[in-house]
């Protein structure tokens, strides 16, 4: 049976939970955004949503969530939830990864999720493990546009994703993950090998602000599809009208080439 | 007069004039010549004045300069001040330039941007340094906050007694900046509980303690991270302010009017520029004014003849219909804007325009961060336009509003005209543009015969 003929997925009683990891502290590049388009995506298709707030000392359940959401923060903001995120989450976070949760993270976010990220002249911070990337500090900020074209394993429809990075960070992917896309325009993961983001599994992360989801209404559909999956079998999610966030989506790649 | 510094005068003079004679506005090239001729100009220049007063904050640098440029003209002081807004290096340059050889003028009023003011304060000895607020803005340019706070504290260090450091005893970000400081500090706030809004937004930076990095409770929030606060774990408290506005009652886009009390009595104003981030700006200004030993009557008298400056909830007239317009350069500022703007149960009609120009910020993620769903409800019909037209406009579709009247045009030449035209007369078409958009609405107004271009301001 093809998609087509599949039932939509609004036909039966479906509940999405999303659970945002410190939204006080990690979310200063405007990344709400991300969230804010899963909450609309899926209440314009009859999907309930709820979005818990992890903040500092909540516990976490790997059964009750089925989307996680990690947004970039400043330094000071990382150091501050580290210790939280190693000794209250860490756990049942690479628990939740191993049941098939999904997961996104952003620039800060992203990073945490690999394996560490070694500053300069401190000591590293630890991330929680699900990626199988490093992140090393660089001397030069990596500002701009960015426009990548996301793995053909992903199978999307359409190939582009576009946002703004902004980050001095380097990261390097490891055997287990994958390359998110190839850098069109801008810097990317490090500024060196051309790759943008990375997945394993379920758990995706890159460096596009901008925000990412709203411009890139492909993608957030693949995070919605995948979180309700792993709860309802397969799904095939109801059409929704995109075509202001591909006319959006078109305009910074258009001035992402202008100005590059 | 040093050879050097007396050739970038010169130069500068002369590179302004041909700039002007040409139709520009000449505020940053003569500055920036000068500086590549003289490095040491600023250093050199600064020698000529007695006070020198600077002004920063991410919010209301432009209007708290206007508003104490304004108390110093009715407290009888000659000043020169860079009003045109170049608040760089080069702009505070080329306005000491610009003044140079006028002897019966010993004060200097400069804007400074937070980025530029370590710098500003090494080369000269400032006498009176305000600091109004921190917030999250184009932070593909300043970078994080936390960093320009770390850079605000050590430039502080090496101040004398001499000094006064002005700061806003809400912002947890600039009202311990002193520490380590031998600068005499006074701060300025607000005591009005009828005001607090309960909960700091999302948009919120320094809601931890600066200290030891614990959550902070909030007794009352006034906006984004500003109200009075206090750390939980440690002993950092808001200090008490020694000059604050109660009574506050905000009037719309009109205005507000408040009591400010002070050590030496008390004023009740009626402003004419609207909004709580002005009342924050009238303390600031009143507070430099104090320290400079002017008397109540006449700062009273100061702010409430002080009219909006150029862009900054500024209102005008065409064809008997109103127009607001409200610069939006980050989260807060937009927040507070709406916050006016949206006051009281009327629907509005909206012009929006974002520009992701080099002074606006690269990057439109921030639109993300303001709080457009506690407003939607209230728009009537919305304009959209400028370079990041449809990023905007996909903001307000995930708000999730049902049945917004939206129209959207880059161009910000047709979509003024279609808003004016779309909005009826004897009401407000409120126009809320990032700063180079507002540059553009400026001649675009201008041409219409509304406004006067701004380096005549």
């Amino acid at each position: 049976m093809n998609k087509e003929q599949q039932p939509t997925i609004s036909s039966k009683k479906t509940r999405l939970i999303i659970g945002w990891l410190y939204p006080k502290y990690m979310s200063t590049y405007g990344d709400r955004g991300n969230i804010l388009t899963l909450w609309q995506r899926c209440r314009w298709r009859g999907i309930e949503v709820t979005v818990k707030e992890l903040d500092m000392g909540d516990k976490i359940n790997p059964a009750y969530i089925d989307l996680y959401f990690f947004g970039g923060g400043q330094d000071q903001a990382q150091k501050i939830i580290s210790e939280d995120l190693q000794k209250v989450k860490r756990d049942p976070l690479r628990k939740a990864a191993r049941l098939g949760s999904v997961f996104l993270g952003i620039c800060g976010g992203f990073q945490l999720f690999g394996h560490y990220y070694r500053p300069a002249n401190e000591m590293d911070i630890p991330g929680i493990g699900i990626l199988d990337i490093v992140t090393i500090a660089g001397n030069k900020r990596m500002i701009g546009n960015i426009v990548a074209e996301t793995n053909e394993k992903l199978n999307m429809d359409r190939k582009l994703i576009v946002g703004f990075e902004n980050h001095s960070g380097k990261t390097y992917l490891g055997k287990r993950a994958a390359p998110l896309g190839n850098v069109v325009v801008g810097f990317g993961n490090n500024g060196e090998d051309r790759t943008e983001g990375a997945y394993q599994g379920n758990v995706f992360g890159c460096y596009l602000h901008g925000p990412l989801l709203p411009k890139n209404p492909q993608f957030a559909d693949l995070l919605i599809e995948r979180a309700l999956e792993r709860k309802y079998g397969h799904v095939v999610l109801e059409p929704i009208d995109d075509s202001l966030e591909l006319e959006t989506q078109e305009s910074v790649v258009e001035r992402a080439k202008k100005i590059q | 007069m040093d050879a050097r510094l007396f050739t970038a005068v010169i130069a500068s003079k002369t590179l302004r004039t041909t700039i002007r004679l040409l139709g520009g506005g000449a505020t940053a090239a003569p500055g920036l010549l000068a500086e590549y001729i003289d490095s040491t100009a600023l250093q050199k220049l600064a020698k000529y004045y007695t006070s020198l007063i600077f002004v920063t904050g991410t919010n209301g640098k432009t209007t708290t300069a206007r508003l104490l440029g304004n108390i110093l003209e009715y407290g009888g002081f000659s000043f020169i001040h860079n009003r045109s807004g170049s608040n760089l290096l080069r702009g505070i340059i080329g306005a000491l330039i610009d003044n140079f050889g006028n002897r019966n003028t010993n004060i200097a009023l400069l804007e400074a941007d937070e980025a530029t003011l370590p710098s500003a304060i090494r080369q000269t000895n400032p006498n009176i340094i305000i600091f109004n607020n921190l917030f999250r803005d184009q932070l593909d340019r300043y970078g994080e906050v936390d960093k320009i706070r770390s850079i605000w504290q050590k430039a502080l260090i090496h101040l004398d007694p001499k000094s006064v450091i002005i700061l806003n005893s809400d912002d947890h970000s600039v009202a311990h900046l002193g520490k380590g400081s031998k600068a005499t500090v006074i701060y300025f706030g607000l005591e009005d509980k009828n005001l607090s809004i309960g909960k700091p937004p999302h948009a919120s930076d320094f809601t931890n303690c600066i200290a030891c990095g614990k959550q902070l409770t909030f007794d009352e929030v006034y906006m984004a991270h500003l109200g009075k606060y206090r750390c939980p774990d440690c002993s950092l408290i808001r200090p008490k302010p020694d000059i604050y506005a109660s009574s506050v009652k905000l009037i719309a886009e009109k205005g507000f009017e408040a009591t400010i009390s002070t050590p030496k009595g008390e004023i009740k104003i009626k402003s004419q520029l609207p909004g709580l981030y002005n009342v924050y700006n009238c303390l600031a200004a009143a507070t430099a004014g104090i320290v400079l030993g002017i008397k109540l009557e006449k700062i009273k008298e100061a702010l409430e003849l002080s009219t909006p400056a150029f862009g900054r909830t500024e209102r005008l007239e065409l064809d008997g219909k109103k127009i607001f317009i409200g610069l939006v350069k980050n989260p807060t500022g937009f927040n507070e804007v709406i916050r006016t703007v949206f006051e009281g149960s009327g629907k509005k009609n909206i012009l929006i325009a974002i520009n992701d120009l080099i002074a606006d910020g690269k990057d439109v993620s921030w639109l993300w961060d303001v709080d457009f769903e506690f407003i939607v409800s209230k728009i009537r019909k919305v304009w959209i336009s400028g370079i990041r037209a449809s990023d905007m406009a996909l903001r307000l579709k995930y708000t999730g509003a049902k049945k917004l009247e939206t129209h959207i045009d880059d161009n910000l030449e047709t979509a003024v005209a279609k808003a004016i035209d779309g909005t009826q007369i004897g009401d407000t078409l409120y126009i809320l543009p990032t700063y180079t958009a507002m540059l553009k609405l400026k001649k675009i107004l201008a041409e219409a015969g509304v406004s006067s271009q701004f380096w005549e301001d």
